[in-house]
């Protein structure tokens, strides 16, 4: 059914058309072009920041400023100028977060455009309190399950919804901005705890800009009481965009949380460099999913997002659990490997991915499990799609040092060719420190076979139909791991992510 | 032969207890037969006898022919006559089933002072067993217990047992898995091989093997204990009515 | 003795003109560091070795009692009078090595005596390459091999490398392989134990030629190896396995490169590392498969072993891949031996250290049985037998 509605969408569209690439006309307000320690006292004063949270970017910027730009990774692009970008960028009408009413339409209308599911627009749009029956419920369907959801536009965070009902259970979810005035301490200790001010390049640059992006605290034993939620949008012109997020489960607690990016179709390209912190401690479990569709950029390669992240996640105390889920469509250049620190005895951690390219997008993503803990446990299952001129690189590095002992590892890595212009390669690093690790590591490239393709396309499907739907099949695994929600809408993406690949 | 009194047994890595104090004893010449439920710590017990790892013994002990069973290697517990046939036959890549066989048979006879056999006499005494039990020379070629079939895997346990000449046999569910055919050429095996010297502990999960090994003994095992022990004639009162009455006692 | 003959002294840096020495940045040197390992100078060349001596250690070749074609190299350069070479097509020089790395560059700043044998038919009996080393002080020393094996022929080609001393062996082969030729190779790594083996391998093969390769690498305080095949015309076939036998504090690190450059062709790579003590191996397989090298069919994996906990296994099984329409894949495993595997033979009766020699001796027999030569595999097989009784912990 689910593959229904990927093959009508298929037939729907007009290629070569990117469906998020329209712009908002809001009035901005930016800092000064280019990067300086004026600019990051511009950033931190707009954003009332105490001092240690100023000097904290500082000196991450004079890190910086001593680093060079890695070149490991398999992605070609002209040189970045960094001082030709924009480092704030905010909606004038809203300089901080505010309830909904005072919201600007325009950005209620981006959402949509943004293909936010619509139960949740109804919410973001007031039409619905949360726990209320949604009217695009199938009747006996029932109150479908809230997600709460914080909206980054540009460099700022917009609106967060069902703060009251989350701050019923505990759970803080708010802006980085808010949690820095609201709750520092928390800001204080963790920030920075897993992915250090000079980590690397793009991991300093976010350190010393950042704008905005979202803090989740999740109170011991507490079970976070429904889905967490960020949209990500680039609007402003040469801007870069630069979030940090950090989400930390205390003892025993669980959270799942779901990122989703776009961006307007540009001629220039745009940097993205985020920061994504997960703290898990004893017990807790922290589900993190992304669904990235940033503007790839035009089937010459020409425009689109440069997507540098760095994301890592620590599971710093006995039995803690993060898993990452990444559907990665979008982005001219991808740069990107979510990872695990499996530091407390028994933890575990897991990397499931789906990374579809097409036209000139070029992919390096990967994750590395770093085993420090006894009996500690991961499992990666990585599945890229190259099309058309692309290249789709799978890095990953699993270790186990010296003293984890038990480790376990499982990799599965597969590759799937669409067409003879593109490729797909696969580096993954393995290292094992101690005999009593077990590492298992496999990987497959190959093509959709040809019998597949003529048995599907014997039952009447296209071609590109029947590549949708092999290809469906082929990442099934990792779609499985994705929240109910966002299923049926990954599928949608991946068919229209390979539209005009085949032919 | 082998006495077991209060065994208690936690899995080392969940610390869940699994056999809760289970007495059993077994005399030379004897057939015993343990039934019981699923889940119920057959196995279990086997491994712990046979020395597997991943098994906390708490309490109570186990002595073959009077020495402490829990003390010694698994492989010197095979060298007193202990001889495990396995629920599930571990496949050894790379390992030739004969040369395996040898170094195993050799081993115990150097353990028990006794004489190694020379290649040849080696040879005359696996063809003679195999012959018996339906093993070809074709399996003996292929390494331990890879690409046979799940009733070969448990023909060729029975060939290790008729080899290595054991004082006590643990077989395993060695009936799962065979049709009538192949099960009746097991236990003509098994039958080959009682002995006023030899004990035998058949653990099964339902009656029909019994009707071709027919025990002296049977125990129902549930929960991690023997709950009931009686005559041949309580194999098939189990067959007609189930262990549920056992389980919820036991509960 | 070692004659005055070696005189220059080199350090390290000038080893190889102009290539410094890689740094453990440069990717392909990730976890081998060569500035920490080659500190000391070696002089260039370990010059004239005493006759001898050079007698003794042939005779001590664990291949020495095999009918094999010898062919001794000593200190780099070939041993005329320790050598058959009746019958056999040798002239001086060898084409230059295509690959510009720092281990190719240093057998060329070494100043070897290159030599080319060709092979035209089916060869008499298999080629021997005995490489010996001796030094009495810090010395370096490469040979240059290059191998020509005509259209149509085939060759049994075993290389060995031992040696006596703190040296430094370079030797770089390579192997050109005509159209439809075929060619077994076996290489035995067994240099001294304070050795530096630094090696290149550079194999072309032609149209259907068909490659049988096998390296055992048990020698030498630290190990690199890297080789190269290319595949240059279509339908060849090769079959590439190694095993590493290593204890002690000794460091092994193979870089194979696959390249695939032309359609329809095979190869397989199967790698079996046992470590022990505080030895580390490291395995770096890549196959690249070129844009339209289409029906490509190429797999590659690597297994270690570890007996002690100290040990380490490094690995990167990489894939390049450039046409669609291909079958390539890659596994990689690390670990200690099965836990079952070993209880199964225990409750049989056998002893745990008996036991533990079966499953390793298990576990490298796999590349062990590809060889095709049986008095070969007879010396592999035993050489695995010794090597486990020393080690056994
Ligand atoms: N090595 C083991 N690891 C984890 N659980 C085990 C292990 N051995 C036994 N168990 C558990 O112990 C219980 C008893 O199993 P088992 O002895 O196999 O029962 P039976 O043979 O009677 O079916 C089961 O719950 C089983 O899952
Ligand atoms: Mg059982």
């Amino acid at each position: 059914m689910a593959d229904q509605d990927t093959i009508d969408l298929v037939k729907d569209i007009d290629v070569d058309k990117y469906k998020y690439g329209f712009t908002t006309d809001i009035e901005q307000e930016f800092a000064p072009r280019g990067l300086s320690e004026e600019v990051i006292r511009f950033i931190s004063a707009k954003k009332n920041e105490p001092q240690w949270m100023l000097d904290w970017r500082l000196e991450a910027y004079r890190v910086w400023q001593t680093m060079v730009e890695p070149t490991w990774a398999k992605v070609s692009y002209p040189k970045i100028d960094f001082q030709s970008l924009y480092y704030y960028a905010a909606p004038k009408a809203v300089t901080g977060p505010k309830s909904l009413d005072e919201v600007d339409p325009k950005l209620l209308e981006t959402y949509a455009k943004l293909g936010i599911p619509l139960k949740e627009q109804e919410i973001l749009a007031g039409v619905r309190q949360q726990g209320e029956k949604s009217t695009l419920d199938e009747e006996g369907a029932g109150a479908t399950t809230p997600v709460a959801v914080d909206a980054v536009f540009d460099s700022v965070s917009v609106v967060t919804t069902f703060k009251a009902e989350l701050a019923k259970a505990g759970v803080i979810f708010c802006s980085i901005s808010e949690a820095l005035r609201d709750h520092p301490e928390l800001v204080k200790k963790y920030l920075g705890s897993v992915v250090p001010q000079g980590d690397n390049f793009y991991a300093a640059l976010n350190a010393a800009v950042f704008s905005d992006g979202s803090f989740v605290y999740v109170p011991p034993g507490t079970r976070c009481p429904m889905e967490l939620s960020t949209y990500f949008r680039i609007n402003a012109k040469n801007t870069g965009q630069f979030e940090r997020t950090l989400i930390i489960a205390d003892k025993g607690a669980y959270v799942s949380y779901l990122e989703g990016c776009t961006a307007p179709t540009r001629e220039e390209t745009q940097l993205h460099a985020a920061v994504v912190e997960l703290i898990a401690l004893e017990g807790a479990e922290i589900k993190y999913s992304t669904v990235q569709n940033w503007y790839p950029g035009d089937k010459d390669g020409k425009g689109g997002v440069y997507n540098f992240v760095t994301k890592r996640g620590d599971c710093r105390e006995a039995h803690a659990k993060i898993s990452w889920t990444q559907v990665e469509t979008g982005s001219a250049i991808t740069w990107k490997y979510p990872s695990c620190i499996l530091r407390g005895d028994h933890s575990r951690g897991e990397f499931y991915s789906i990374a579809i390219s097409n036209g000139r997008q070029q992919v390096d993503s990967g994750t590395k499990m770093i085993h420090l803990g006894k009996h500690t446990s991961s499992r990666i299952i990585s599945k890229g799609i190259a099309a058309g001129r692309s290249d789709n690189t799978y890095r990953g590095l699993v270790s186990a040092h010296r003293k984890a002992l038990h480790a376990r590892n499982f990799t599965q890595c597969d590759s799937l060719l669409i067409g003879d212009k593109c490729g797909a390669h696969t580096v993954p690093y393995l290292e094992a420190k101690t005999s009593t690790a077990q590492f298992e590591h496999e990987a497959t490239t190959s093509k959709i076979s040809d019998d597949q393709m003529f048995y599907v396309m014997s039952r009447g499907l296209s071609e590109e139909e029947a590549v949708a739907l092999i290809v469906n099949g082929f990442v099934r695994d990792v779609l499985q791991q994705l929240p109910m929600e966002f299923m049926a809408e990954t599928q949608k993406l991946i068919g229209i992510s390979l539209e005009g690949s085949v032919g | 032969m082998l006495d077991i009194k209060n065994l208690h047994v936690k899995l080392e890595d969940e610390g869940r207890e699994i056999l809760k104090g289970l007495t059993l004893s077994v005399k030379p010449g004897e057939v015993h037969a343990i039934m019981g439920p699923n889940g119920s710590g057959k196995s279990t017990l086997s491994y712990v006898l046979a020395g597997r790892e991943g098994y906390e013994v708490t309490d109570g002990t186990a002595t073959l022919k009077g020495e402490d069973l829990l003390a010694l290697e698994p492989n010197e517990r095979a060298a007193k006559g202990l001889f495990l046939a396995f629920q599930y036959p571990i496949e050894i890549p790379g390992v030739a089933t004969m040369q395996f066989l040898k170094v195993a048979l050799n081993a115990q006879r150097k353990a028990r002072g006794e004489k190694e056999l020379s290649v040849p006499e080696f040879m005359r005494l696996v063809k003679d067993k195999a012959q018996q039990l339906n093993v070809t020379q074709e399996m003996l070629k292929r390494p331990v217990n890879v690409g046979f079939s799940g009733g070969e895997k448990k023909r060729a346990e029975i060939l290790q047992m008729a080899v290595l000449e054991p004082k006590l046999c643990i077989l395993d569910e060695t009936d799962s898995g065979l049709d009538i055919d192949a099960l009746r050429v097991v236990a003509e095996g098994v039958n080959a091989l009682r002995a006023p010297d030899r004990a035998m502990v058949v653990i099964t999960h339902y009656q029909r093997l019994l009707d071709y090994i027919v025990p002296d003994v049977v125990h129902v095992m549930a929960n991690g204990r023997i709950v009931r022990t009686g005559g041949k004639e309580l194999a098939r009162e189990l067959e007609a009515k189930g262990y549920a009455e056992y389980v919820e006692a036991a509960e | 003795m070692t004659s005055a003959a070696a005189t220059a002294v080199l350090t390290p840096a000038e080893m190889a003109i102009g290539t410094p020495l890689p740094t453990r940045r440069q990717e392909d040197w990730k976890w081998t560091d060569l500035r920490r390992r080659i500190e000391t100078p070696y002089a260039r060349g370990a010059g004239v070795a005493d006759p001898s001596r050079v007698a003794r250690l042939i005779a001590a070749d664990p291949l020495a009692k095999l009918p094999l074609r010898r062919v001794v190299f000593v200190n780099g350069v070939l041993d005329r009078s320790h050598s058959d070479l009746t019958g056999l097509a040798l002239k001086d020089g060898a084409p230059a090595l295509a690959e510009a790395e720092w281990l190719a560059a240093m057998n060329t700043t070494l100043e070897a005596q290159p030599v080319t044998f060709t092979v035209s038919g089916t060869a008499d009996r298999p080629l021997h390459l005995m490489f010996l080393t001796l030094a009495d002080a810090p010395a370096a020393a490469g040979a240059r091999v290059h191998i020509d094996v005509a259209e149509g022929a085939s060759l049994q080609f075993i290389e060995s490398h031992r040696g006596i001393g703190a040296y430094l062996a370079n030797p770089a082969l390579t192997i050109q392989l005509g159209k439809g030729a075929r060619m077994d190779r076996a290489k035995l790594e067994l240099e001294g134990a304070e050795a530096t083996h630094l090696a290149v391998a550079e194999l072309t093969l032609a149209a259907d030629a068909v490659l049988r390769d096998f390296t055992l690498t048990s020698g030498a305080a630290l190990n690199r190896q890297n080789g190269r095949i290319t595949f240059a015309g279509e339908g060849a076939d090769a079959r590439v396995t190694g095993a590493y036998l290593l204890g002690g504090a000794q460091h092994a690190d193979t870089r194979l490169v696959v390249d695939h450059q032309v359609p329809r062709c095979l190869s397989r790579e199967v790698f079996k590392c046992v470590m022990d003590g505080d030895a580390r191996g490291v395995f770096q397989g890549k196959v690249i498969v070129a844009p339209d090298a289409q029906k490509t069919d190429g797999k590659q994996s690597s297994h270690a072993l570890l007996l002690s906990e100290r040990a380490e296994f490094d690995a990167k099984p990489e894939l390049e891949i450039y046409a669609d329409d291909v079958v390539c894949g890659h596994g990689a495993t690390s670990g200690d031996l099965d836990h079952d595997h070993m209880f199964y033979l225990m409750s049989r009766g056998i002893p745990q250290a008996e036991a533990k020699a079966m499953l390793i001796a298990a576990f490298v027999g796999e590349v062990f049985d590809g060889v095709d030569h049986e008095g070969l595999r007879d010396v592999l097989t035993a050489f695995a037998q010794n090597w486990l009784t020393a080690h056994k912990s």
